[in-house]
């Protein structure tokens, strides 16, 4: 029975490796803009334009008359309001290596939260940080706002 | 004035504090579906439980206690969260495709679903599409997620035959871990072998 788990284990990790690192895995996109939004890259800043890729690590950021919408490949879907600064500080869909994660922080400004399947999947490793509290979800849509 | 400068340094820190309390807001609303979640709001000084529709809590700093729920109208929720209340997005679009057994052939009946696979692509541009091959819990896993994931490439082709730029799928699989269908291991289910195709 354990040789049967472990050879499973095995498996999972391999086959994990063989489809999740082939390209770097797709995170989420920009639905809709409007206004001002740039998003910082691996120390790059960036204008948002609807179709961009988001990446792990990206911080988003809108201005004064900004508004933008994220969709995640697990369909969690984030709207940001004016003023509002995120960063994405962890995310990983991958089922088949039972890689789970969606860690993303507040630092100012509104956002609106849709959860997606790694709510579902994994509830427990979905986090919305903000300064002053975290918020764990259970399939759920939450406004947020941090002054 | 000089006889208290103790008061405006008090004054001075209490403004401080403010400052740097971030103050923050959290509602629950229902999902798009209508259905009503649950959130769990945490600090250093304690956690609340929100399970109602148009329940807010106020987070006053990472050191006190979230608020007890309060529940707000639709024109309070506007005043506190603004522009993100009403920011419809379309939700991503799911298509399922079936295959004849233990091949990448597609149903006749799936092959039909090309057309309106390409129409909501195009609808949607610019957009990401993810293709996803599923399998059910029938092992030997190793071949079928080989097999999925021959499925989903054959899907992927298929996309990219009909004009769909290559650059924008993204191809993967799930293997077992995520059922359409919940079954118990080793369970043959048809509707769990599938590839997903998500169009955002």
């Amino acid at each position: 029975m354990q040789i049967i788990l472990f050879r499973r284990l095995c498996l999972a990790f391999l086959l994990a490796g063989m489809f999740s690192t082939a390209a770097h895995a797709f995170v989420g996109v920009v639905k809709t803009v409007e206004g001002e939004a740039t998003i910082t890259r691996k120390g790059k800043t960036l204008n948002v334009v609807t179709g961009m890729e988001i990446e792990q690590a990206d911080i988003v950021r809108t201005a004064r008359d900004g508004l933008v919408g994220l969709i995640f490949s697990d369909d969690s879907m984030i709207a940001l309001g004016p003023g509002t600064e995120i960063s994405v500080d962890d995310y990983l869909f991958e089922p088949l290596g039972k890689k789970l994660s969606l860690v993303i922080q507040l630092i100012r400004g509104t956002m609106s939260f849709i959860s997606g399947q790694i709510a579902k999947l994994a509830p427990e490793s979905v986090q919305l940080v903000m300064p002053a509290a975290t918020i764990g979800v259970r399939g759920t849509h939450v406004l947020m706002k941090v002054e | 004035m000089h006889r208290y400068p103790s008061v405006w340094i008090v004054l001075a820190a209490m403004m401080l504090v403010a400052a740097c309390s971030h103050r923050s807001v959290v509602a629950l609303v229902p999902d798009p579906d209508g259905a009503v979640g649950q959130v769990t709001v945490s600090n250093a000084a304690g956690s609340i439980a929100i399970d109602q529709a148009n329940q807010t809590t106020v987070i006053r700093d990472d050191q006190t206690v979230p608020s007890a729920p309060t529940t707000v109208d639709a024109a309070q929720l506007e005043k506190l969260f603004g522009a993100v209340v009403n920011t419809p997005m379309p939700p991503p679009v799911h298509f399922i495709l079936h295959f004849q057994s233990d091949s990448d052939q597609l149903l006749p009946v799936s092959r039909k679903a090309l057309p309106k696979i390409l129409t909501a692509i195009a609808a949607r541009m610019p957009t990401r599409v993810s293709v996803i091959g599923h399998t059910d819990t029938v092992g030997n896993e190793a071949y079928n997620v080989a097999l999925s994931m021959r499925r989903a490439q054959a899907v992927r082709k298929l996309l990219v035959d009909s004009g769909i730029a290559d650059n924008i799928i993204d191809v993967s699989s799930h293997g077992e871990e995520n059922l359409l269908i919940k079954t118990a291991d080793n369970v043959a289910n048809a509707q769990n072998r599938r590839v997903e195709v998500v169009v955002r």
